[in-house]
């Protein structure tokens, strides 16, 4: 089978989880620990915030659509039906990945708004879940059997 | 700032160092160093910990959750602590140099990494990996041994030196204990072994590994902790004690593993007169007054202490008094005893006193973090300790319960104060850990818990999308199988079923050790014990299915099942096209030749094996016929249990006590008067004797138990004749053991050497009557074919003739379906006698090659040994001469 209309938009499908996934990543492990060190307390808060609010923007706008978006079509092409969701094996693996992405946004989400609220702390635990959910959710995704 | 400020200045002089390792200065940077490693090493605990917790609530669900929950605080949690804390106090009481760091951080990755693997071995099934890792264990654990004994070469020593024994002591026995696990867990042990290696494993590693550091410890700890002098003795009576405890648990451990009921005793009463000892000289420290550094650190050390002494009192008991199998179950009725009343609450005291003390960097931030640490600590400690008493007592199942949820709920909360002290900021500056640990933890949390949802109910999705297409046009017949576990295997180990039956198992354990029955991609029953019974609804099955006892090691020792589909022969019953006729029988056909690989040793009876002790072989030597004429015969229709196969025992339905019955003998025109006594209570029996005839309308009609019958028939005709019980269903009476063999000699019979008479037939295991063994029946799928009864029972105990003599055998297929060709490998039959008609004679240019009969038919062949040798005889059908229809005469 070559490259065709289906590869990519699992193509799609699994560059967006490695920009959100990745994204998360390396500004947990890289930019924002690098920015604490090299950045004064005032100019930090303000760096973090922008890049949250960018990173942001960029899930809502961009990486939501384009996962809800092809993940929807290939759950279609494979003929996965709501009933078939309930189902041992494929649809049930299926059916707790997309749970566990739904927490994840749920914790994204709540990161903003704690952010928002001045609770550092818990925007710290809720970004680190959000982080450690969607390795989780990559782990489901791998536990799918392919095509 | 001084390290010490919490140990009391008891004789005169800079006291107990426990806390700093010897050489580590005041500088900044080798404190946050020692604070680092502490942090680093007590995230493992606390994250194994968690795990361990994660587990026990999939307890319900997942019959290896259990094992995994203890295996991951025990394993996990505690030996990560007692490997840190046991080095820690080791290079303070011996006044050592400390050890060097990067290896100390590598062997406790490396305990890490192999427990971690055991644990993934286990839980995977993977056994190359569950050895691999149990040998990464003993290396990084005897790694850690030889640290603590170079430590002790050249230290300077102290009054607390003798406790760094304890900890080498503790090593050694997890050394033990790692290997008697590998043991276990892969199988390796055999099905006898199990039990006696399991107690020892408990025991080196609850008593030795976990028990003696703790034990060694409280002699400086609970004095430090309660803030008093130490006790004048503590110097000799640890000594004494170690002596006491660790002596008593080799002797202990290798009484159980050898199966030494005394010696056990006797190790463990001495580990226990050690505990008595230990108890007194802690007890009387307490009466020195003052206020305890800590009260919380103080009551759960006393709790955790108290709940070690009653266990092993406990266990002494029931290793004194219970036979092996109850001490098994009692031992691990224990287990919640040591493990939260113990284990959980020693880790709580000492980490509630000790964790603020090396996390801290001034007196302030430690009474700050215990302070955390001791939150609630009474609420907390009463939950814990009634949880175990819920537990351990033998109290209705909703007790425990609640028991489950205080103990989880005690963990949980002391499990967060720990996380909170482990994130809590070092400097100001620095950010919070907290928020870090909580999240990674909680989103851990949801990940296991989303995984677990994800694999719950198998992969079976494939087959039973099939099984909707098959089902469509095919009625599809319901079986349901009675399965039994114990003794190391499941029974039956072979299920043959046609494609699309509905299969549901009754699966019932028989064994003082609990079991489990779990089906690839399917159902798995709950851990049942002795005599629980479960039904698992498989469905339709479509294709092949495996089975096993998902506990430890189990599976390897054989605990096998395998559920083998058969083509449609047995569901299309309501089928009228042709196509699926032709392929049902070509099927069958295949399904015929599968039985074979069926019941070559290995999936059926193991006819390798040897029989118990004390068997007897059934004699096939056949006596001359009497001399009278009128045979008077009294023949009792009775149950008996007999060995059928090497180490396979089966409920037999019998006439006179042994399958095949007796064999009667005589002469042309002799008269038999047979009286039949139905013994058996539970159900009516009757007889046919083939050599008579006679309208068998009376004396062939059932009796009921309890009732007489009187047969009476003249041989009128010569032959080797089949007797059988005439009641229905026959196939049943038959197949399980109602028939024997009339031989009347053909006048003018020749004189032979020897005679012998084989009576053959095919074995069903399994619940006489049930629905499995009916099952195997109807579709003629035995567990072994037999001559006289007993699988391979010839080849045990061969017949013994000498070169030249000339043989005779006679021959009588009882069936109940299959008939038998009947050959002696080495020899060429020169007479053979067929349903009353010789078919060769000796003196012709013939030879005859095999005896075919079908089922109820009879005859005898002769032939002369030519020379010494193991000449094997066998039904010539490879199927059933390969699953014991095979036995050998020794000519000497």
């Amino acid at each position: 089978m070559g490259v065709g209309l289906w590869s990519l938009v699992r193509f799609l499908h699994v560059t967006g989880a490695v920009l959100w996934v990745g994204g998360q990543l390396a500004l947990s492990l890289v930019v924002l620990p690098l920015s604490r060190r090299m950045l004064a307390a005032k100019d930090r808060d303000a760096f973090a915030a922008r890049v949250g609010r960018r990173f942001g923007i960029l899930t809502g706008a961009l990486f939501l659509p384009v996962q809800l978006g092809t993940g929807w079509a290939i759950a279609w092409h494979k003929g996965v039906t709501w009933a078939s969701l309930g189902e041992p094996g494929y649809g049930r693996v299926l059916a707790t990945k997309l749970g566990l992405f739904a927490l994840v946004m749920l914790a994204a989400a709540a990161h903003g708004w704690a952010h928002a609220r001045h609770r550092p702390d818990l925007a710290r635990a809720l970004a680190v879940a959000s982080l450690v959910g969607s390795l989780g959710v990559v782990l489901l995704a791998t536990a799918l059997p392919a095509t | 700032m001084n390290e010490l400020d919490d140990g009391p200045k008891a004789d005169g002089r800079r006291q107990l160092p426990l806390l700093q390792p010897a050489d580590a200065g005041p500088s900044r940077f080798k404190r946050s160093g020692v604070r680092s490693r502490h942090l680093r090493a007590h995230v493992l605990v606390a994250g194994w910990a968690g795990l361990a917790l994660l587990a026990a609530t999939a307890q319900g669900t997942l019959p290896v959750a259990r094992w995994l929950a203890v295996h991951l605080f025990l394993l996990g949690a505690a030996t990560t602590a007692i490997v840190v804390w046991t080095e820690h106090f080791a290079v303070a009481m011996l006044h050592a140099g400390l050890p060097d760091q990067r290896l100390g951080a590598v062997r406790l990755a490396g305990v890490n990494l192999s427990v971690a693997g055991v644990l993934t071995g286990v839980w995977a099934e993977l056994p190359v990996l569950t050895v691999t890792a149990c040998a990464g264990l003993v290396a990084a654990v005897t790694a850690h041994l030889f640290v603590l004994v170079r430590m002790g070469r050249g230290a300077l020593g102290g009054r607390l030196a003798p406790i760094a024994a304890y900890y080498r002591t503790a090593a050694a026995a997890l050394v033990v204990g790692a290997v008697l696990g590998g043991l276990l867990a892969t199988g390796a042990a055999g099905a006898h072994g199990q039990s006696g290696l399991r107690l020892a494993h408990i025991h080196v590693t609850l008593l030795g590994w976990i028990g003696l550091p703790v034990l060694g410890t409280l002699f400086m700890l609970w004095p430090t902790v309660l803030g008093v002098r130490m006790h004048e003795a503590t110097t000799t009576t640890a000594r004494r004690v170690l002596v006491c405890t660790g002596g008593g648990l080799a002797v202990a451990v290798t009484g159980l593993a050898a199966d030494l009921r005394w010696a056990a005793v006797a190790g463990l009463a001495a580990y226990a007169a050690g505990l008595a000892v230990t108890a007194r000289l802690l007890t009387a420290t307490v009466r020195r007054g003052r206020s305890p550094v800590s009260v919380a650190a103080a009551w759960s050390l006393a709790a955790s202490a108290a709940w070690l002494v009653a266990g092993v009192a406990f266990d002494l008991v029931l290793l004194a008094t219970r036979s092996e199998t109850a001490a098994q179950d009692g031992v691990d009725a224990l287990v919640p005893l040591i493990l939260l009343g113990f284990v959980a609450q020693v880790l709580v005291g000492a980490l509630t006193y000790l964790l603020p003390i090396v996390l801290s960097s001034g007196p302030k931030e430690r009474a700050g973090l215990r302070a955390v640490l001791e939150r609630g600590w009474a609420p907390r400690l009463a939950a814990l300790d009634l949880a175990v008493a819920l537990l351990v007592l033998p109290l209705p199942a909703p007790a425990a319960t609640a028991g489950t949820v205080l103990a989880a709920a005690a963990a949980l909360s002391f499990l967060v104060l720990v996380v909170a002290v482990l994130g809590h900021r070092g400097r100001p500056d620095e950010p919070s850990r907290t928020p870090v640990l909580l999240g990674t933890a909680a989103a851990v949390v949801v990940t296991v818990l989303a995984v677990l949802v994800a694999g719950s109910g198998g992969t079976g999705g494939g087959s039973d999308v099939a099984a909707g297409q098959g089902g469509g046009g095919v009625a599809t017949t319901t079986r349901t199988v009675a399965v039994s576990l114990g003794n190391m295997r499941i029974t039956p180990s072979r299920i043959e079923v046609a494609k699309g039956t509905a299969l549901r198992l009754k699966v019932t354990n028989r064994d003082a050790q609990r079991h489990d029955l779990k089906i690839d991609g399917g159902p798995a029953t709950a851990l049942l014990s002795d005599g629980r019974s479960r039904t698992l609804d498989l469905g339709t099955v479509t294709a092949d299915r495996k089975g096993w006892c998902t506990v430890p090691g189990h599976r390897a020792a054989g605990m096998t099942l395998d559920i083998v589909v058969k083509g449609g022969t047995g569901s299309g019953a309501t089928g009228t096209d042709d196509m699926a006729g032709m392929d049902g029988m070509h099927s069958g056909a295949h399904g015929r030749s599968g039985d074979s690989t069926g019941s070559t040793p290995g999936t059926g009876p193991d006819l390798a094996a040897g029989f118990s002790h004390g068997w007897q072989p059934r004699s096939a030597a056949l006596p001359a016929a009497p001399v009278a004429t009128v045979h008077k015969v009294e023949l009792h229709a009775v149950r008996r249990t007999v060995e059928v196969a090497p180490g396979v025992k089966q409920e037999m339905w019998t006439f006179g006590g042994t399958a095949p019955g007796p064999t009667l003998r005589g002469k042309v025109g002799d008269v038999f008067e047979v009286t039949l006594v139905n013994d058996d209570p539970t159900m009516g029996h009757g007889i046919d004797f083939h050599a008579g005839s006679l309208a068998p309308d009376k004396p062939m009609r059932t009796i009921q138990p309890g009732e007489r019958l009187v047969y009476r028939f003249r041989a009128d005709r010569s032959g080797a004749w089949l007797y059988h019980c005439s009641t229905m269903p026959m196939l049943q009476h038959i197949g399980n053991g109602m028939y024997g063999a009339v031989i009347i000699d053909p006048p003018g019979l020749a004189k032979a050497d020897h005679e012998y008479v084989l009576v053959s037939s095919e074995l069903f295991l399994g619940t006489p009557g049930s629905t499995a063994q009916v099952a195997k029946m109807r579709q003629d799928t035995p567990d072994a074919w037999m001559f006289n009864g007993v699988a391979a029972q010839y080849d045990k105990a061969p017949l013994s003739v000498r070169a030249g003599d000339r043989v005779r055998f006679w021959v009588v297929a009882a069936g109940p379906n299959d008939g038998i060709a009947f050959h002696v490998v080495g020899t060429v039959f020169d007479t053979v006698y067929k349903e009353g008609a010789y078919l060769l004679r000796p003196g012709g240019a013939g030879g005859s090659q095999a005896l075919d009969l079908s089922a109820a038919q009879g005859g005898f062949v002769e032939t002369v040994f030519p020379g010494a040798g193991h000449y094997a005889f066998v039904d010539h059908d490879m199927r059933h001469a390969e699953a014991g229809a095979h036995g050998v005469v020794e000519v000497r």
